[in-house]
């Protein structure tokens, strides 16, 4: 599986919303990630993005819409993704559900600290 | 466990090993302690449905999660739906009458069946009764005195437990739920997957900011003394987070194939 044509690891990051993300996860789990993890880590979104066929400051931009009060989460829109990213990660595994689910974590994980909250179906 | 070192040691837990059943002794044992909590006009506020996870079907499972309670409802074993009845303060004219039999409410302090019948039902619980907005309060802070207990009970039975949201309107059919029920909370059940104190005490606010003594805004002296004291009983615990907490959450949640 590959990102659509155009997105690559080095354009994303520069995104606001990688960058968002990169900074926040770092804050949270106090490390800074090697270079190699978040080239891996990119190339996962990459690959989501293509097959969902977006960017990823799209992704995140599609999730909210904007009211008086501030952002507002958009409810079916979050259902409609998380089963994007089930669907990525099965495809992504290719029937080895680590690898796969490694994969959807990686989008669950940027769109969580985007503020967008989800989690995934313990593995069990 | 020692009361203090139970008050103490309560956490919210977030992550439980799923594959270890809840014995059914411990189960009714959380609930007789809601039984006997402390309740207004001696009435049942507190009312709460038994589920286990895995009686229900995937379908009816999924229908009941919120996107931030999925995990750790997929987690825990046993779920209390915790329900507060608006009809439950329609018994008070009995229930009191009990209490004043059973030299609860005592002529010392002025109660009588005739006191009960001629002034505090129809002038005092009637108007509640009939006042939703009073009602919805008094309901909810009654059966919560009753959760209360039901929490500390599980960590006293060893048990892991939290209470978490749940989509109620799906609920309802689900679990075929009276209309005068108000829906509350799920207390989960299960064994921790994560240490049993959470990582360390949860972040509170000052003492002084939420205890005042004779008149809003003179704060009630903490004597640091009794702190101690406290600490020592394990009341008072470390702060959270340990220094191991990040390694921990990670740990599990890997485990589990949770996001991070």
């Amino acid at each position: 599986m590959e990102g659509a044509p155009g997105l690559r690891p080095d354009d994303l990051a520069e995104l606001g919303s990688v960058q968002r993300w990169l900074r926040a996860y770092g804050a949270f789990w106090g490390e800074t990630s090697t270079a190699d993890e978040v080239l891996r880590k990119l190339q996962l979104l990459a690959d989501f993005c293509g097959f969902c066929d977006g960017t990823p400051d799209d992704l995140v931009d599609s999730l909210f819409r904007q009211t008086p009060e501030g952002p507002r989460i958009k409810l079916k829109r979050r259902r409609a993704v998380m089963a994007q990213i089930d669907e990525f990660e099965r495809e992504f595994g290719r029937g080895d559900m680590t690898v796969g689910r490694e994969a959807g974590n990686v989008v669950r994980s940027f769109l969580i600290h985007n503020g967008v909250a989800l989690t995934a179906t313990p593995l069990r | 466990m020692e009361f203090k070192q139970l008050v103490g040691s309560r956490r919210s837990i977030r992550y439980y090993q799923p594959w270890h059943p809840v014995e059914r002794e411990k189960v009714q044992t959380v609930l007789e302690a809601a039984r006997l909590s402390s309740r207004a006009v001696n009435a049942d506020f507190a009312k709460a449905i038994v589920v286990d996870r895995d009686s229900l079907s995937d379908e009816d499972r999924d229908s009941l999660k919120t996107p931030t309670t999925q995990a750790q409802l997929d987690l825990a074993p046993v779920w209390i739906f915790w329900y507060a009845d608006l009809d439950a303060p329609k018994v008070g004219e009995s229930s009191l009458k009990l209490l004043v039999d059973a030299g609860a409410l005592n002529p010392s302090h002025g109660w009588s069946h005739a006191y009960v019948d001629e002034v505090v039902w129809p002038q005092v619980l009637t108007p509640i009764i009939n006042n939703p907005g009073v009602l919805a309060v008094v309901v909810c802070v009654e059966a919560g005195l009753a959760i209360c207990q039901s929490l500390l009970a599980a960590v006293d039975e060893g048990l892991g437990t939290q209470l978490t949201a749940f989509n109620s309107e799906a609920a309802k059919p689900i679990l075929q739920v009276p209309d005068h029920w108000l829906p509350l909370w799920i207390q989960l059940l299960g064994y921790p997957a994560e240490s049993p104190d959470g990582g360390g005490q949860r972040p509170r606010g000052p003492f002084e900011e939420m205890f005042f003594e004779g008149r809003y805004g003179t704060p009630f002296r903490r004597d640091p003394a009794v702190v101690e004291e406290l600490k020592a009983a394990r009341m008072i615990q470390e702060a959270a987070p340990h220094p191991w907490r990040q390694a921990e959450i990670r740990g599990i949640s890997r485990m589990f194939g949770l996001p991070e």
